[in-house]
C-alpha cells in the first residue's frame, strides 16, 4: 500500500486493538484528506487454529471446543458441529429436544442481536444505549444460565439430545422476561427512529445493494436488510423450524439504519417462535429410545463419510464441513463462519466514504473477530 | 430447481470435467471435478444454474492416497441445493485455477486454503497468508504430516 502513496495522502492503521472493533484485527485505511481510498484487512491476531485442534479431540471433546469459536453464539455453533455428527451417525434426538434447542438457540439470538445493537450504538457515540440493551441482555443470558449452567460456553448439547431438561418455572420466567424485552424493543426503535444524530449517523451510510450484497456473498442480517429474504431456518429447515411460524425480517434500504431494523424485528420474532415452542413442547426422552447415545455417551466411533450441514446463526449462514474416516475423531472439520465472508466484504463498502462512517459501518455488521479467525 | 436436473445440465454440458456426479439428498450432490476446469464450470453453474452464493472452499489432506482435495460448496439465494465440487490434486506442488473472478468471496478462503496446505492458487490476485503470520509460511499446519506447533514458531521466540 506504501508504495502508491501520493504527497496529500497518508495511511492510518485502525486496530488491532481499537474501540470501534468486535475484536482484533488491523484495518489499514489510506485516507486522501478525510476520505478512504484504499483499505486492507489483517487478520490472524487471535487465530486459535480450532480446526487443527478438532481433528486431535474425540467428537465428544470437540463439542467443548467449537463453544469456542464465538463466545457469544456458542449454542449455534454446538448445533452445527452436532447436527454434522448426527447426519453421519444417522440419529435424530426426540421432538422434546428439539424444541428444548430451538429455544435456546432463539435465545442466543436474542442476546447476540441486542449486544449488537448496543455494541453498534456505541460506536456512533450513543452510549447510554450501550447500557440499555446490555441491561436487557442480561436477563435473556440469566435465562439460558438456568438451563445450561454457563452464561457464554455450555457444552449443552449432545448428540442426539441434550444434557438436561428444562428446569422448574421456567416457562414462566420466560414468559415474563419476553414481556418485559418486547416492551423495551419498542422503546429502542422509537428511540432509533426520532434520534436525529442516530439517523444522520445511519440513514444512507454504506448503502449495499442486493446485487452487491449477492456478489459480495454475505448473509445474516446484511443480506436481509438489502431486501433478500435468505434464511436457513426456511431454505433448508432442521430442528423443529418447519412446524414453528415466523416470517423472515427484510428491509430495502440496505444501510447501517436498515440493518439494526432487522436485528430489531429479528428480536420480535425470536420471541413470537419462542413463545410457540413454549407453548407445544412435547412431554418425553430427551434421547431416542433404545439408542447408545444418551446423556453419558460411551466411547464412539463415527461411521466414515462426509457431510454438510447449515444452520442460520445470528450473523448469517453457519456451515461446517466435516469428513469422517471410521475413527473417534474427526479427520477434518471446515468451519464456514457466517463473519467471515461479511469482514471480508467490508473494504469494499468502506471505500469512498469519511473516517467517522467506518466506525458507523463497521458496527453495522455486528462483528465477531474471533468466529472470523477461528 | 430439481437436484437431478441440475447434475444432468452440468454432466450434459461437460462429460469430460465431470465425474462421478451422484445425488446425496434432494438437496445435496457432489461431483468430481477435472482440476483444469474448476473455472468454467463455476462460471456456468452461476449463469444457467442459479448457483451464485459460494459457501466455502477448504482443502483435505489424503495423506494415504497421497492427495490433496480442494472441496467447494456452492449453493444458491433462491433453491436450497448444495452442490459439493471436489478437485483431486497431487501432494508435490499443488496447483489449481484459482476463481476469485467468478466467485469474489473465495478470495480469502483461498488464501487460506493456500498457507494452511501449500495449494497455489494460479492468477489469484493476492495470494499471501491471511491469518498465519508469514515465517509459518512452508509448514503447511494442516497437512497430516504437519510435526506440531514447537517446531519452528516457538524457536523464534526463545
Amino acid at each position: 500500500m506504501e508504495e502508491r502513496l501520493e504527497p496529500n495522502e497518508m495511511i492510518i492503521h485502525l486496530g488491532p486493538q481499537h474501540p470501534m472493533q468486535p475484536g482484533p484485527f488491523r484495518l489499514n485505511l489510506r485516507l486522501k484528506g478525510e476520505t478512504v481510498v484504499d483499505a486492507d484487512i489483517e487478520l490472524g491476531y487471535i487465530h486459535k487454529g480450532i480446526e487443527k485442534i478438532l481433528e486431535n479431540k474425540t467428537y465428544l471433546q470437540g463439542i467443548t471446543i467449537v463453544d469456542r469459536i464465538c463466545y457469544l453464539v456458542a449454542l449455534v455453533n454446538e448445533e452445527c458441529f452436532v447436527g454434522c455428527v448426527e447426519k453421519l451417525l444417522d440419529i435424530e434426538p426426540p421432538e422434546r429436544s428439539k424444541y428444548i434447542r430451538v429455544i435456546l438457540e432463539e435465545l442466543t439470538r436474542i442476546q447476540s442481536h441486542l449486544l449488537g445493537i448496543g455494541e453498534f450504538a456505541e460506536f456512533i457515540g450513543f452510549v447510554s444505549m450501550f447500557m440499555y440493551a446490555i441491561r436487557e441482555r442480561e436477563n435473556v443470558v440469566g435465562l439460558i444460565d438456568m438451563v445450561t449452567g454457563a452464561r457464554i460456553t455450555h457444552s449443552y448439547l449432545k448428540f442426539g439430545g441434550v444434557r438436561d431438561d428444562l428446569p422448574d418455572g421456567f416457562k414462566e420466567k420466560t414468559l415474563s422476561v419476553l414481556n418485559g424485552l418486547k416492551k423495551e424493543i419498542d422503546n429502542f426503535e422509537q428511540m432509533f427512529h426520532t434520534d436525529r444524530i442516530y439517523r444522520e449517523r445511519t440513514v444512507g451510510v454504506g448503502v449495499l445493494t442486493a446485487d452487491a450484497a449477492k456478489n459480495l456473498g454475505v448473509s445474516g442480517p446484511v443480506l436481509r436488510a438489502t431486501g433478500v429474504p435468505f434464511d436457513i431456518r426456511k431454505n433448508e429447515p432442521y430442528l423443529v423450524y418447519k412446524d414453528l411460524d415466523f416470517k423472515v425480517c427484510t428491509e430495502t434500504a440496505g444501510d447501517c439504519f436498515a440493518r439494526v431494523q432487522v436485528r430489531l424485528n429479528e428480536i420480535r420474532e425470536s420471541i413470537y417462535i419462542l413463545e410457540q415452542c413454549l407453548d407445544q413442547i412435547p412431554e418425553g426422552p430427551l434421547f431416542p429410545e433404545n439408542s447408545l447415545y444418551g446423556r453419558r455417551t460411551p466411547v464412539m466411533r463415527v461411521p466414515a463419510g462426509e457431510v454438510f450441514h447449515r444452520v442460520e446463526d445470528p450473523r448469517g449462514e453457519m456451515g461446517m464441513y466435516m469428513v469422517s474416516d471410521g475413527s473417534d475423531r474427526p479427520y477434518r472439520v471446515k468451519i464456514r463462519g457466517p463473519y467471515y465472508p461479511t469482514l471480508q466484504a467490508l473494504p469494499p463498502l468502506i471505500i469512498g466514504t469519511t473516517v467517522a462512517d467506518v466506525a458507523s459501518i463497521s458496527g453495522s455488521m455486528d462483528g465477531c473477530t474471533s468466529e472470523a479467525d477461528r | 430447481m430439481d437436484v437431478t436436473e441440475i447434475l444432468k445440465s452440468l454432466t450434459g454440458r461437460f462429460p469430460e470435467a465431470i465425474s462421478e456426479a451422484i445425488v446425496e439428498s434432494e438437496i445435496r450432490a457432489r461431483a468430481y471435478v477435472d482440476k483444469d476446469g474448476v473455472k468454467e464450470v463455476c462460471q456456468y453453474l452461476k449463469d444457467s444454474l442459479q448457483f451464485d452464493h459460494l459457501c466455502v472452499v477448504c482443502g483435505v489432506d489424503y495423506i494415504k492416497r497421497n492427495e490433496i482435495e480442494v472441496v467447494y460448496h456452492i449453493a444458491s439465494y433462491n433453491h436450497p441445493v448444495v452442490l459439493m465440487l471436489k478437485a483431486i490434486l497431487p501432494r508435490e506442488n499443488p496447483e489449481i485455477e484459482s476463481i476469485v473472478s467468478v466467485y469474489w468471496n473465495s478470495n480469502w478462503y483461498e488464501r487460506e486454503t493456500y498457507e494452511l496446505y501449500g495449494i497455489v492458487f494460479k492468477n489469484h490476485p493476492n495470494l499471501k497468508p491471511l491469518i498465519l503470520p508469514e515465517d509459518m509460511l512452508g509448514e503447511w499446519p494442516l497437512r497430516k504430516d504437519y510435526k506440531g506447533f514447537p517446531n519452528k514458531t516457538a524457536r523464534n521466540l526463545v
